[in-house]
């Protein structure tokens, strides 16, 4: 039973909602939105289960002393206070709170200090270290050892230059007597629109094509790795 | 010589990027910026907008990378504010409202425009691509009321937009998949007119949109930015990011080439 309901119902939906997206009658019209809702309600269920997997997580960290256990700590101590702090619970209506002006909510001062001056940086700043590791591995990785990686290599330092202005103002300059005004913002430019595009789309469709054979899969209940176990 | 330049120490690659950065923004350089055809095509499209009409604007980006698509969301915010175009809000993306939220505020407040008459925030809802079809049939049986928690029915600009026939463009601002599930289910089913602004990793993948006119236009990460302020004629982060870009991207074509010719050589050597 616990795999065949699920099979079931997935067989039932996938098949409902293909046909209705052929049919204008308004009844079937009326059940695709109706499915719709269900999902929308269905969706923030997924967050308590993230919740639930992130404090079993770093819960087994803290209990068995695994490697760096004291930053689940952090973890637990950030989550709950921008869930204390982003939601208006019963805590503005207390005097203590009240008559020091603070209040909680997203829209709350605190909550808005909190997003502003910590997660932001912190985001912004784990992201920005991006920048040097990509310095650090275009240079070991950008050689030219084969026809292929030289093409590539020709292609990235194009768009790269032609993505930026400095490298049309480099072009100008040494091209200004020429007609050819902007040239590396125009090679690149080719590159985005031909190679570029032509590969994108092959890339595009194969994705598609695949989509829709997995989903037929799914629905035909021959693929079911995603009920889990063997 | 030529094996120390090979397996230069990564820290002094770091320590060069940390400089390419840090130069440039301290001492500001203004470098000709030539506006893209992409670029060009959308202001073209939201200078032709009349007075009073609706720009949706999706916020789908979180702090991590909202170097790039912010600039974009203010200039574009102050081009809609100066023509009278409506601004409506939304998210996919639970980390962008607040950002979404301190930026429409912030340029409205520059530029007179009153919330609920010029602009509105309907925030964020979970469902991804269920929200963009809700919002189609109709926009307040997704959003019934705005972030502020104010219902839909009593904002003044609400008034007559009930979904996306009342819409002249959605700007999706974003840093990941978001704008193929708009053209997916907003374009394809609606035919709601959408543009993009993206993060440069991500620009390549809107070529082919772009090219059969899914996207009506494309603000391609900094460079769309910068290119945008130019248009409107108001420099802002775009400008100065593009600016300190340069360099960065300057230092890495640099380097890479050093680092093939001293390929070479050994290559030479070791024939030889």
């Amino acid at each position: 039973m616990k795999r065949q309901v699920p099979l079931v119902l997935c067989f039932l939906f996938g098949i409902v909602m293909i046909l209705t997206e052929f049919s204008p009658h308004s009844d079937s019209q009326e059940l695709y939105k109706e499915v719709g809702r269900w999902y929308l309600v269905i969706t923030p269920f997924a967050y308590v289960i993230g919740v639930m997997t992130l404090v079993q997580v770093h819960g087994t960290r803290i209990r068995r002393r695994a490697e760096y256990w004291q930053y689940s700590y952090v973890v637990f101590a950030g989550m709950i206070l921008m869930v204390v702090v982003g939601m208006p619970t019963f805590l503005n209506q207390t005097p203590f709170f009240q008559a020091r002006g603070i209040s909680f909510g997203l829209q709350s001062p605190v909550f808005e200090w909190l997003f502003e001056y910590v997660q932001v940086p912190m985001e912004a700043t784990t992201f920005s270290l991006l920048a040097f590791f990509i310095a650090s591995a275009a240079y070991r990785a950008f050689r030219a050892r084969t026809f292929e990686a030289t093409l590539l290599l020709i292609s990235a330092l194009i768009v790269m230059m032609g993505n930026v202005p400095i490298g049309d103002y480099i072009w100008n300059t040494v091209m200004g007597e020429t007609p050819w005004t902007d040239g590396t913002s125009w090679a690149r430019q080719w590159i985005l629109d031909n190679p570029n595009l032509a590969a994108r789309r092959g890339i595009i469709l194969g994705v598609a094509l695949g989509v829709i054979s997995q989903s037929i899969r799914i629905i035909l209940g021959i693929e079911r790795s995603y009920l889990g176990g063997d | 010589m030529l094996e120390k330049i090979m397996n230069m120490d990564r820290r002094i690659v770091f320590i060069l990027a940390g400089l390419a950065v840090v130069i440039p923004t301290l001492l500001p350089v203004s470098l000709p910026i030539t506006v893209s055809e992409p670029t060009q095509k959308l202001y073209d499209y939201i200078d032709a907008l009349e007075p009073g009409s609706t720009l949706m604007m999706a916020f789908d980006y979180g702090p991590s990378s909202l170097a790039e698509p912010e600039p974009m969301a203010e200039a574009v915010l102050k081009h809609c504010f100066d023509k009278k175009v409506k601004v409506v809000g939304v998210t996919l993306l639970i980390d962008a409202v607040t950002l979404a939220d301190q930026l429409m505020q912030k340029v409205a407040e520059e530029k007179g425009a009153v919330y609920g008459e010029d602009y509105v925030l309907l925030g964020y809802r979970p469902g991804g691509f269920q929200v963009i079809l809700g919002m189609g049939s109709e926009i307040a049986s997704i959003f019934d009321n705005d972030y502020a928690g104010k219902p839909l029915s009593e904002i003044p600009m609400m008034e007559n937009i009930t979904n996306y026939e009342q819409i002249s463009l959605l700007l999706d601002l974003a840093s990941g998949s978001t704008v193929e599930l708009w053209i997916t289910y907003a374009n394809a089913k609606y035919d709601l007119t959408i543009a993009a602004g993206v993060t440069g990793v991500i620009v390549s993948q809107m070529y082919p949109y772009l090219q059969t006119g899914q996207l009506v236009g494309l603000l391609p990460g900094f460079l769309g930015a910068a290119q945008y302020e130019k248009l409107i004629n108001s420099s802002g982060k775009g400008t100065a990011g593009i600016n300190t870009e340069s360099f960065v991207h300057l230092l890495i074509v640099g380097l890479v080439i050093i680092g093939n010719i001293a390929y070479f050589m050994t290559r030479q050597r070791g024939e030889s």
